[in-house]
């Protein structure tokens, strides 16, 4: 009979309806010390509701700053049936000058189930927050105070180095040939005007004599600095004494190009463009110095 | 070398002519020769010169020894175009008489006609002058008057500019050369200009000439003769088309002046009639020099004479005009080569 009494008892008790919203709750935080100004602190809130219970997202915290010191940089709600997990992270933009304990703020989460409303209150959570600068431990006015970090050891560069002087010394002889081409340098051209109209009539033939007669015009163009005409030999030579020795067979150049050029009937014959030549390579010898 | 008869036995006369011409006027061989090639080229000149350098004397010489007639006339603000056809007097019976003015006085006989400070005269004078000078004719009296030998030559007087007009651009494009007279520097000639009697007296000096043998009447078709025979080859062709394009965009040839925007400077090059006198001026200077074909010096030694005169500077450089054209001009031809 006794049995049966507490028996009974036990079942009357377990018959009872049971009235919380949420079945399970659970708040993961992290180490609540050694945190610095600008730190992340993240928290995590795991709740499962009861059956038809829902959580009101909107008495969630807002993302965006808590107080003057505290930022709700990121919240999120991930819910799998009756399971709630909600991720929050702060930052803390708290300058201490000692060793301080602060408090994340609790706050509270409803909770509906039809007309009903209940709430599950997530508690204040305490850390401590150390000094980034060291203004509470200076002791004396002279002793150094925002002491650099140790330097970091640099990663071998040599080979970059290298590979970068030779790109500029390359850049800087390609940049000086452009400008050799370009005419920018009119000394350096000037004193190789004679290799280059040489270089060009060498590969010419007789019936290229336009051509041929042509390159050294603009060769002593070029050293004359303006077209130079057969009545302006003196003048060249006055300008340019070391060709005097040439004068005779520049006599004969400007003779046989104005017969070339500006009358006709003219008949070219090897001769003439092995005299024209010649002639260059003279006035080549005199550029270079070696007459 | 000249194979050509004709044009050998007229070169010599010619040179002769030179000579005598500066036998007469001292120490200006370059402008003699430079009429010289307008006289056998068949062109106007202008000339430019300061008071008593002879340029009188000069045409006179030129005159004389080629045996046409003369007129001169001088340029006067009051001057007017009918001053120049015709003038009226009373005669000793009382009568009212019209007789021909200069112009028409020699009738073809007019060969040299010197206008003497011509931009002292009105434009009206200088439109009457332009027909004589294109056409060689002029009308009077209800008829054309042909005045087919004339040559005319103008001064301008560069150093007073009251009471005067500038000739219009059309008017200077007409004239073939513009050919300037400086005293002599030399003191050899300033010398012999002072103390030779011979250079005292005009009329006598003139009068010591001897004729040249260049018959005034036949210039016309010996000209056309020289025109054709003497050569211009197509390389020599290039260089001159060059030098007209760089008289009308001296900035394509890279042709710089101080303080110049080349592009702003000219408001108009030379024209293509003056690119012609140029080519005609530059055949008979090769024929002086003896030759059948036209060389670059030809063309350089006259293109300031028959160039100069025909570049319009835009108004904000034409007060550096006696300074920048001498300057554009020989910029020029130090930047077109040939070839």
């Amino acid at each position: 009979m006794r049995i049966l009494l507490v028996a009974l008892l036990l079942l009357a008790g377990c018959s009872g309806s049971n009235n919380q919203a949420v079945s399970y709750f659970h708040i993961e935080t992290p180490r609540p010390f050694g945190y610095v100004i600008g730190d992340e602190i993240p928290q995590r809130i795991i709740i499962e509701t009861r059956p038809d219970v829902t959580l009101q997202t909107a008495s969630l915290p807002a993302k965006g700053p808590i107080n003057r010191w505290l930022n709700l940089n990121r919240i999120s709600v991930i819910n799998t049936g009756q399971h709630y997990q909600i991720d929050l992270l702060y930052q803390v933009f708290y300058a201490p000058l000692e060793v301080k304990m602060l408090t994340l703020p609790g706050f509270k989460v409803l909770l509906k189930q039809g007309e009903q409303t209940d709430s599950q209150i997530i508690p204040d959570w305490s850390f401590n927050l150390s000094p980034l600068r060291e203004l509470a431990v200076r002791k004396s006015d002279d002793g150094e105070y925002m002491r650099p970090d140790a330097a970091p050891s640099l990663l071998p560069n040599t080979l970059n180095v290298y590979g970068l002087v030779v790109s500029l010394c390359l850049a800087f002889l390609i940049a000086a040939y452009l400008c050799f081409l370009y005419g920018y340098f009119p000394k350096l051209l000037r004193r190789t005007l004679f290799k280059q109209a040489l270089r060009k009539i060498e590969a010419l033939s007789k019936s290229d004599m336009d051509q041929a007669l042509t390159t050294v015009h603009q060769a002593l163009n070029s050293l004359y600095r303006q077209p130079l005409f057969h009545n302006q030999l003196s003048h060249f030579f006055q300008l340019n004494p070391q060709y005097q020795q040439m004068s005779s067979e520049l006599d004969w150049f400007f003779t046989y190009s104005n017969r070339y050029f500006f009358t006709s009937g003219m008949v070219v014959v090897q001769l003439d463009l092995e005299k024209l030549k010649e002639l260059c390579k003279q006035c080549r010898k005199i550029e270079r110095g070696s007459q | 070398m000249i194979t050509n008869p004709k044009l050998s036995d007229w070169r010599e006369n010619a040179l002769q002519f030179e000579q005598q011409i500066n036998h007469v006027l001292l120490g200006q061989q370059a402008a003699v020769r430079a009429i010289v090639l307008a006289v056998f080229a068949r062109g106007h000149v202008l000339l430019e010169g300061n008071v008593g350098v002879g340029k009188t004397t000069l045409l006179r010489a030129i005159a004389h020894s080629l045996g046409g007639d003369y007129q001169r006339i001088e340029g006067t603000i009051d001057l007017m175009p009918a001053d120049l056809i015709y003038y009226t007097y009373i005669n000793n019976e009382g009568r009212p008489c019209v007789d021909p003015g200069p112009l028409l006085k020699q009738g073809e006989k007019l060969s040299t006609f010197f206008f003497n400070e011509i931009n002292r005269a009105r434009p009206q004078v200088h439109s009457l002058l332009l027909r004589a000078m294109a056409e060689r004719s002029i009308s009077a009296f209800n008829r054309d008057y042909l005045l087919p030998h004339i040559q005319v030559f103008a001064d301008r007087n560069r150093v007073e500019k009251e009471e005067t007009f500038e000739l219009p651009a059309a008017a200077r494009d007409r004239f073939m050369m513009e050919v300037s007279l400086d005293t002599p520097v030399e003191d050899a000639v300033l010398g012999e200009l002072m103390f030779n009697p011979r250079f005292h007296d005009t009329d006598q000096l003139i009068g010591s000439m001897e004729n040249s043998g260049i018959p005034y009447y036949q210039l016309n078709d010996f000209a056309q003769t020289l025109q054709h025979s003497i050569q211009t080859s197509p390389k020599l062709r290039d260089y001159a088309l060059s030098l007209w394009k760089a008289t009308r965009k001296p900035q394509d040839y890279g042709i710089r002046l101080a303080d110049v925007d080349m592009s702003q400077l000219l408001s108009a090059g030379a024209s293509p009639r003056g690119m012609s006198y140029l080519i005609r001026c530059a055949k008979t200077c090769a024929w002086l020099e003896g030759r059948e074909h036209v060389l670059p010096e030809d063309l350089q030694r006259i293109f300031y004479s028959c160039t100069a005169h025909r570049l319009f500077l835009n108004p904000m450089y034409a007060y550096r005009k006696e300074q920048l054209l001498p300057e554009l001009v020989t910029s020029i031809l130090n930047q077109v080569a040939a070839p």
